[in-house]
Formats: C-alpha cells, structure tokens, sequence
C-alpha cells in the first residue's frame, strides 16, 4: 500500500515540482470543502442562509475558539493552521456494539460519504477519496496505528500522503441509560504555502462540520439502521434540494 | 407531480416538481388527500425564519393512502388510509424512548444549522425551512414518509378526512399545551389565540377535566368558534382596555391557572408595546413580536403554569422577574404527536372532538396560493383552508 502511494506521488511530481503539488492539494483540498458547500450531500446551502444571518458564524468561531490549541494559535502567523477538531456525541447503544458497528466494513464509507469516497482495502487499510473542482481528486490511504476493542480506534494517513491526517475514535459508557459517549477526533496536516493557508483559514470551520455530521450519521446509523436524508427530495428548483 | 412552493417572501406557486421516491428503507410514499394550512407557515412565508430555498415543497399538515413501501417497512401497508405527524421521528433515540419525539435525535439530515442556533438540534419536519431538515412537504400529490412505521397512523374506518386531519399537528399540539397545565378539578384555562391549535388546546383542556375556559382574541367569527364549538368563555382584547385585569376579574383577583400561548411569533396587539415589537421586527432587530405571550406571563396565577405552542425565534422583553417571582412553571414545545395521536383518534371515534369545523375554505390543490392567501388575511372568516390535490 505504501509504494503504492509513493508510486502515485512520484508519477506526479514528474510532471510538477515539489512546491506545485502542494499548492495543488489545497486547492484540491479546498474546493474539496468548497464543493461540500455546493454538492449534493452539502452543508453550504444551509450554512450560507444562517451564516447571513450572523448566527451561525458566532457558533463557528466558537467551536473554533474552543478547538484550536494554544499552540495552533501561536503558529497562525508561521504557518498555515493545522484543523484539528473534536466533537462528542451520545448513543443510545453499548460501547461493545458501537465499536463492532464502526469496524464493519461499509460503516466508515457510509458516514463519511458527506466528504469523501472511501474504500477498506483491508482490516488495516482505508482508501479515502475528495472530489474536488475540474475533477481533481484528492485521494490518500489511512493505516490503524491503534485498537482497542470496545474503546478506541486511531489511524493515520500513510508516509507520502499529499494531505497527512490522522483519526481517533474512543467509545465511553455515558451515565444512567444514555449509552455511551462516542468522540471524533480528525486532525489534517495542509501543505504550507500562502495557498494552501488562504484556502485553510477560510475554511477552517468546515473540518469541524464533517466531523459533526459524521458523528451524527454514525449515531442515526447505529440506532435506526439508515441516515436521514433528503437525497431525490421533489422541489421545483433544479438543486434546491442539494443544500 | 404538482406541489406547492414556496419561491421568496409572499411568493407561492403550485408547479411541477418530480415525484417523491423511497431512499430510505424505512420510507413509504402517500398519495396525499388533503392537507391543511397552518399558522406557522405564514413565519417563513412572511420570511420571518430562514433556510427556505426556492422551489421548496411546503406543508407539514396532512394526511393520504400509502402507494409505496419501503423493505424494512414492518406495519404499514400498501392501501393503508393514515395521519401523519409534522415531525419526523425515528422511535429509537432516547428522546422517542422519553415520549419527547419533537426533539429526535436522528432526522434532521442538516442538524449543523440547529446546533448553531439552538445548541442542540430538533428533528426534522416536512416542508419547513432547511433548518428543520429541508424535507418535502405535504402540500402536493404525493409525499415521502420517512420511518412510516412510527410516522403513520392507520385512519379507523368511518372517520372522515376533515375528521383525521387535523391529528397531523393542531389537534397533538393543542393537547399538549393542555397537558402542560397539569389540569385539576376546577381550574380555569386561559388560552390566547382561537385559530386551529388554540380551539383544539380548549376543547383539549376541557377533555383533561378543567372547569372553565376562556378564549382571548380578536377575530370575531373566531371568538364564535370559541364559545360553540369549544364552550370557552370569550374576551375581545381590542374590546378591554386590560386583558390581564378582565382575567384577574373573572377568576376573583386569582388569575387563570394556566395560560396557554397558542399565537407565536407573530401576534398581533394594541398600543405601545405593540408598535415597538412591530417596529423591531420590520427592522429585523428581533423575530418576534410577543405581546399575548407577555400578556399570558402576567395574567397567570401565582404558582400557575405557562404553556407556550405558539412558535418563536428571537424574543427580548421578555419579562422573566414577573415567571420567577410568581413561582410558574414554563412548559413548551413543539408539539410530541406521536405520544398524542392514539388517543386522540378514540377521542374522535368517540365522538368527543370533531376537529372537522377548523375546515372553513376548501380549495383544489391548484389554488393552494389563494388558499394561503385567504387564511392569512382571515378572510372571510377563514379558520383553515385545506387542499384536495
């Protein structure tokens, strides 16, 4: 898997150097997100309309504020910032059977499809995918660096990935008769370059979107079987549905 | 099929969209017999709440006969005659396990926009606003029901459609807000507003053994409804110098021992405080005028208890002192329909309540836009207007 990746990069950076290939994954990356905004199975639409109406942005700089490291923050002016982001949810199962939902095969893909395509290439092995714009795609391989049955789950983005990332999922029994507290953690390592850290700071809050909304597909998944969705939904406005 | 949309502010048209289809394995498809208007519409409509989009199916008040099942659909069957319930609901979460379905944790497929406002995401609803999920709504020929087998409730043979209807939202809610009261022998209801959930919550406060009733509004043809149809007690407020002081009278300087806000956002009122919250509202300062809210926290009793249906955003003036120092008790939601529904269909096979008389304006769906049009301005006394697609 790991030459494979490497292949892929060495078959790219013959045709562009070191510096274009970074830019080019923001901006993959970027319209990535970007596209989250305008696609199907988006958030923008909705987003958009609030954000207008200045509600959702204090609710964004906040989680912001509230998910940024001291350290993040320190390095703002070097750096491009690094989107780390966690978010928690409670679901009404057992840890045991929470964590065998999220090892099935299919359950990443289906949680995750908001985001990205992903594909197990084996227990170990995830193969995700970003659609960006003009049919770019942004596409890299996870490892599971760490198990622990019934309590946690990390993985991390394979050597030579254009876009490094990592991944922590733990499960905890939460009180009385809630079930357990699930936490998602993802951090994603952009490549510098002012590209890449105009593309990241204005769309620093959507890291934390996926994460929410994949949290929250896991957890209708888990209790009623299937997503809600308003996926085919009639309207009268070619893509009104979309948002 | 055809469908109403909304397309702006004032802006409804009844146009072609494509026909709904089963995504969900839980989904059914209704072929929809009538549907009704509903006075929280009118907020998105009047572009008071956001996250509409242009092209959106609206409606969540309706009723039909099941053409499509989806494979995990257990009970409901194909030819089933049912009510459905304006929230979505999946049964499953805690809240569906807790009766409190209006907060379901797994139907809002856009919950990001709740969670910003709200803190916490609601369940979804159909064809209101995106913020509710952005589902299709009911005004049209055909619609999807997700988690049909908690969302559907089979009509009783011999029940008419004017009869069942109103169980899809203003009968439930109006139950609620009764409930909320926490009734006892003797007591007497103040209910705001006598449009569909207002007359339902007083007939409903009657069911759940309150002595009196009384309907505060303006519209003469409603205060009527009030009195024969649900032998409420009735006070014209452009009529009385003091809403709160006619209550006080007529329950021996006590007050009411519950309110029940069945007007929302947009109420309508006399006077200063009037004028301020219209202006605010024009100036998109706030989204809410509440003066029959206001009105409600200081007729109640001391001890009483407050129970708000009435949809809100934004509020300021919003006179906490007088709950805290008068020891009430808020209760408020939107309303749990799924809890309600089955007894309220033995109340209507009984005989006990016949929500039917909500029906004042019947149009075909084709006329859905002068049907909003006519319920808005209340013209012609129009309590309801509903839709035969």
């Amino acid at each position: 898997m790991k030459a494979l990746v490497q292949d892929e990069a060495t078959r790219l950076t013959a045709r562009v150097d070191k510096e274009q290939l970074e830019k080019m994954a923001s901006v993959v990356l970027g319209g990535a997100l970007l596209t989250l905004g305008l696609q199907r199975r988006s958030l923008g639409g909705t987003v958009m309309a609030l954000a207008s109406s200045g509600l959702l942005y204090r609710g964004l700089r906040g989680l912001r504020q509230l998910t940024s490291s001291p350290r993040d923050r320190r390095e703002e002016g070097a750096r491009t910032e690094t989107p780390s982001v966690q978010h928690a949810i409670t679901i009404g199962k057992p840890a045991d059977e929470l964590y065998r939902l999220w090892r099935e095969p299919g359950t990443l893909a289906q949680v995750m499809s908001h985001f990205a395509e992903l594909s197990t290439t084996s227990a170990e092995y995830t193969h995700w995918r970003v659609s960006g714009p003009l049919g770019q795609d942004l596409e890299w391989d996870t490892r599971i660096e760490e198990e622990r049955a019934g309590e946690l789950l990390r993985w991390e983005s394979v050597e030579g990935a254009l876009l490094p990332n990592q991944g922590l999922v733990s499960f905890r029994p939460a009180p009385g008769n809630w079930g357990t507290e699930v936490t998602l953690h993802l951090d994603f390592q952009p490549p510098g370059g002012a590209l890449g850290e105009a593309v990241m700071t204005r769309l620093l809050a959507v890291p934390d979107l996926l994460v929410n909304r994949a949290l929250r597909r896991f957890k209708s998944l888990a209790e009623t079987g299937e997503i809600p969705t308003t996926e085919r939904n009639p309207s009268a406005r070619q893509g009104a549905h979309l948002h | 099929m055809r469908a109403l949309c909304w397309n702006g502010i004032n802006d409804l048209r009844v146009e072609n969209v494509p026909d709904p289809e089963i995504v969900n394995p839980r989904d059914v498809i209704l072929k929809v017999t009538m549907s009704t208007t509903c006075g929280s519409d009118l907020h998105f409509i009047d572009g008071y709440i956001p996250t509409m989009r242009e092209g959106d199916v609206i409606g969540h008040e309706f009723m039909g006969e099941v053409v499509e099942v989806g494979h995990e659909v257990k009970k409901v069957k194909k030819g089933d005659r049912v009510v459905v319930p304006s929230f979505i609901v999946c049964g499953n979460c805690w809240y569906c396990q807790h009766d409190l379905y209006s907060l379901c944790d797994n139907t809002n497929p856009k919950p990001e926009v709740q969670q910003a406002t709200f803190g916490q995401p609601t369940a979804g609803i159909y064809g209101y606003t995106h913020a509710f999920g952005g589902y299709a709504g009911g005004h049209a020929q055909y619609v999807r029901v997700p988690h049909a087998d908690n969302d559907c409730f089979l009509v009783p043979d011999g029940l008419k459609d004017e009869q069942v209807l109103f169980l899809s939202d203003a009968a439930p809610t109006g139950y609620m807000g009764a409930e909320f009261c926490n009734i006892h022998p003797g007591d007497t209801i103040a209910v705001w507003g006598a449009g569909g959930v207002g007359l339902m919550a007083m007939q409903s406060a009657y069911l759940l053994g309150a002595e009196r009733v009384i309907a505060i509004d303006r519209f003469p043809e409603r205060l009527q409804l009030a009195r024969e149809k649900a032998g409420a007690e009735t006070i014209d407020y452009t009529q009385v110098d003091s809403v709160v002081e006619v209550l006080r009278e007529m329950t021996g300087g006590r007050g009411p021992d519950a309110c029940i806000d069945a007007v929302g956002m947009e109420a309508h009122g006399m006077g200063l405080e009037y004028a301020y919250d219209r202006a605010k509202q024009a100036l998109h300062l706030h989204t809410d005028r509440g003066e029959a809210l206001r009105q409600a926290i200081l007729a109640c009793r001391k001890g009483g208890t407050l129970s708000i249906l009435g949809v809100y955003g934004v509020m300021d003036k919003f006179p906490l002192g007088s709950i805290m120092n008068k020891g009430l008790t808020v209760r408020t939601a939107q309303q749990h329909g799924q809890k309600y529904v089955p007894r309220l269909l033995e109340h209507v096979q009984r005989g006990e309540l016949d929500p039917s008389y909500l029906v004042t304006h019947r149009f075909p769906l084709e006329d859905a836009p002068r049907g909003y049009e006519m319920f808005k301005k209340k013209e012609d006394g129009c309590v309801r207007s509903v839709f035969i697609p």
